[in-house]
């Protein structure tokens, strides 16, 4: 008998502390989600500590989400607020529509699909744009003079192409970008892991590569981005998406992300990825020094 | 011979037309052992009241097996009927039959007058006392509990129903503190004594006993034998109870019914069963040996 | 930092990822108990849907619990949220354990007490909620034991398709290729695996029959 009692009497004690301390919680703190690569966290990071700073919230980071669909999840289901997107993939992977390189009618288009599907709504574009990327060596390109897509097409055919696998795979990859330009390679284009195409470009094996305009090894390696001139690959601007309820909530959130739009170009995220991938600096560290350095933050 | 009917004293009335008219002879002594008929009133009232239970052409058959064919039995008030047999002969069924555990294919089962498929048969199955082999008590269930489970659901005051646990623990001869215990902990004779007890909780009159004392060891089954007679002397219930042994039979039945293979074939006392000319009956005495003489003169008849 | 500093220190997100954890373990269970159980007794009582009920289950089980989850998102309504998701694929694998249990349990009974009840006059209904299931209970209960502890350990996968809960640690150790981040994850669920176990347990042989 005084066991049972006994443990009654500790459930009983339990059970509030645990039901207190999950409600004290949700009143003034904001989940901040992110998916499970460097740009991606990198911009939670960002967002995390712009918020800290302007705000009296409390932030919590659920970053290392595996992916669109579990971000999605997780914002629908209100276990995170916030987390950084790229326009391209909300449009092809969430809205299931044809990519478009339009940078503007993408934004508007899936913002006001979010807000009217899903009560989601986009912040403003962080200022740089993740798509594909054809490198090649920043050598040739000065050797060459060449700077666009359409000015390398005549000396495509000797060189090595080296793509990942999904950029072969996908209809908007290779196949639709050989189309748009008339590009023609030297044999078949290689296909390897993308964390070996630089290694690859860079010691000659191959002259082009296929990887993401915000690669943190671009510069440190010296390479080059061909312009896409014809526009062929899709916009894939970096914008924070945030629950709408989230906003009416806390409507400092939008006063505190607002400074962060536009304000990292190719470049900027280039580094940042290089500081984070090539040089194994904490992300936490470079994201503060990099919010100082443009007055963002104390 | 036309006043036998209602005169059987009548010294002109020959005996076979008293057994015509279904009265018993009676031995009764007097100084010169001359034969004296007892005056039969009380006695005719005794064995034609109504029958508690009847059997009218009951068949039962299951799978194209026939269980029971044609099977007709009266069944008397305040007598124990002892249904004879041996496995597979019908005992079992024709006991099934009388609470509706199984239904008949053809014929009916009147209780008191009424035919048992026209009565509800929850209130059917209240109203008769069932006593099993296994005894079936509710595991979960205390003694007391289990005896107090009919009582229960037909709605006694806690009162009277605490009083009746009281009477019949004494009545099966258990102690009171019996009643907190649960069957597992009771011995195989103790667990039929709640039985019993559990059966005749709410007072049924009727009562269905399936070879109830089979499973316990002779001794114990001698003592539950002789105690539930003088139970019967006390309560006179009508009871049906199923063995497939002689002796039992001999020792607890007024009448005995034999049945083989699904078919009724002698209903006798036990004295006229020991002495019949019917080839199963005589059968059956054979298999059973000696002493039966002083059982069959033991018993009530 | 060692696992336990590191749960400590970020233990708002142990205690949130835990609470997710468990709501899709109970509602599941809860779920698989209200359907389970009562095709438990009706196959205990109809012997003739014995094989098909229990052939049905036991198909589910065999599915790889990934493989189901990816089955079901394709559904309207229920494949829109991972946790909706999550709950139905939880509650089909919780359905054997338990409806096998109840069968048992029912059909483990002595035949002796079920005849004894019907002959004194019990409904049906009377039988089953006072005879059968109390003497069931504890059998049933082991069935849903076995029921909780599988379902933790599924709820774990969940993590992968956004659900949430704990697994959510385990998948983000991975990809940080970070043991205490992984730990903190498995080891709450280890625990509360442990604790299901061994609370349901007493509880089991506390109900037992006697």
């Amino acid at each position: 008998m005084r066991n049972r009692r006994h443990r009654w009497a500790v459930t009983s004690l339990i059970l509030p502390l645990l039901l207190s301390c999950s409600c004290s919680m949700s009143k003034n703190r904001v989940v901040i989600g992110s998916k499970n690569f460097t740009e991606s966290l990198i911009l939670g990071e960002l967002m995390a500590q712009q918020i800290e700073t302007h705000t009296q919230l409390k932030v919590e980071r659920r970053f290392y989400l595996a992916g669109t669909y579990i971000c999605q999840q997780a914002i629908l289901a209100g276990r995170i607020d916030i987390y950084p997107e790229y326009t391209g993939t909300a449009l092809t992977a969430i809205l299931k529509e044809k990519a478009s390189s339009e940078e503007n009618a993408v934004y508007q288009e899936v913002k006001r699909e979010y807000e009217n599907r899903f009560h989601l709504t986009l912040g403003r574009p962080f200022g740089f744009n993740d798509t594909f990327a054809m490198e090649i060596r920043g050598e040739d390109a000065r050797r060459l003079h060449i700077e666009t897509l359409s000015q390398a097409v005549p000396f495509a055919p000797q060189w090595r192409a080296g793509f990942g696998y999904e950029f072969i795979e996908r209809p908007d990859g290779y196949r639709g970008l050989a189309a748009a330009y008339g590009l023609h390679f030297e044999g078949e284009p290689r296909v390897m892991d993308l964390g070996l195409l630089a290694r690859a470009l860079h010691d000659h094996e191959i002259d082009i590569a296929a990887g993401n305009a915000t690669d943190g090894l671009i510069s440190a390696m010296d390479f080059f981005i061909l312009a896409d001139d014809r526009h062929y690959f899709p916009a894939y601007q970096a914008v924070p998406v945030l629950r709408m309820q989230s906003l009416q909530e806390h409507p400092e959130l939008a006063v505190a992300l607002e400074p962060l739009a536009g304000k990292i170009s190719d470049t900027d995220m280039q580094h940042l990825n290089y500081q984070a991938d090539g040089l194994h600096e904490d992300v936490s560290n470079i994201v503060r020094e990099f919010l100082r350095s443009r007055h963002l933050i104390p | 011979m036309t006043f036998c009917p209602t005169r059987p004293n009548h010294p002109w009335c020959p005996e076979s037309a008293r057994r015509l008219f279904g009265y018993q002879v009676a031995q009764s002594s007097n100084e010169v052992g001359e034969l004296h008929i007892v005056q039969y009133a009380e006695r005719m009232q005794e064995t034609a009241p109504d029958p508690a239970i009847e059997f009218k052409e009951v068949s039962y058959a299951i799978g194209g097996e026939p269980l029971l064919r044609s099977f007709s039995l009266l069944v008397h008030p305040g007598e124990i009927l002892v249904l004879l047999g041996r496995s597979g002969s019908g005992k079992t069924t024709s006991l099934k039959l009388i609470n509706r555990l199984v239904s008949p294919s053809s014929g009916e089962i009147l209780v008191h007058g009424m035919p048992n498929s026209q009565t509800d048969l929850i209130q059917l199955r209240r109203g008769i006392g069932y006593v099993i082999q296994d005894v079936g008590l509710f595991p979960h269930l205390t003694v007391e509990k289990n005896i107090a489970l009919v009582p229960r659901m037909q709605g006694w005051t806690a009162e009277r129903i605490r009083a009746r646990i009281q009477q019949m623990l004494k009545l099966v001869g258990l102690s009171q503190e019996m009643g907190s215990r649960y069957p597992h902990q009771l011995s195989g004779g103790q667990r039929q004594r709640v039985g019993v007890a559990r059966a005749l909780a709410a007072d049924p009159e009727i009562v269905l006993m399936d070879e109830p004392f089979g499973a316990l060891d002779p001794l114990t089954r001698d003592e539950l034998q002789r105690e539930f007679l003088s139970l019967q002397k006390e309560l006179r219930k009508t009871v049906v109870f199923v063995t497939h042994d002689l002796r039992e039979a001999m020792l607890m039945g007024s009448r005995i019914a034999l049945l083989e293979a699904g078919k009724l074939v002698v209903v006798l006392n036990p004295r006229e069963f020991l002495h019949s000319d019917d080839p199963l009956a005589s059968a059956y005495v054979r298999a059973f040996g000696d002493g039966l003489e002083s059982i069959a003169n033991r018993g009530e008849s | 930092m060692s696992v336990l500093q590191f749960m400590l220190q970020n233990r708002g997100q142990v205690f949130e990822l835990t609470l997710e954890h468990l709501w899709m373990v109970g509602v599941s269970t809860l779920y698989a108990i209200l359907v389970g159980i009562p095709l438990g007794i009706l196959i205990a009582h109809r012997p003739v849907f014995n094989k098909p009920v229990l052939a049905g289950a036991n198909i589910i089980q065999t599915i790889p619990s990934l493989a189901l989850f990816g089955f079901l998102l394709p559904l309207p309504w229920l494949g829109e949220r991972a946790d909706r998701l999550a709950i139905l694929a939880l509650t089909l694998y919780a359905l054997l354990p338990i409806i096998r249990n109840t069968y048992t349990g029912i059909r483990g009974i002595e035949p002796a007490v079920l005849e004894a009840g019907r002959g004194m006059g019990l409904t049906e209904m009377q039988l089953l909620t006072q005879v059968e299931l109390p003497l069931a209970v504890s059998v049933i209960l082991s069935g849903v034991r076995t029921a909780v502890v599988i379902s933790i350990g599924l709820a774990t996968i969940a993590a992968a398709i956004g659900a949430g809960g704990l697994g959510e640690f385990i998948f983000r150790g991975l990809a940080m290729v970070d043991n205490r981040v992984i730990f903190a994850g498995a080891i709450p669920a280890a625990a509360l695996a442990l604790l299901a176990d061994l609370g349901m347990g007493s509880l089991e042989r506390h109900l037992q029959p006697r």
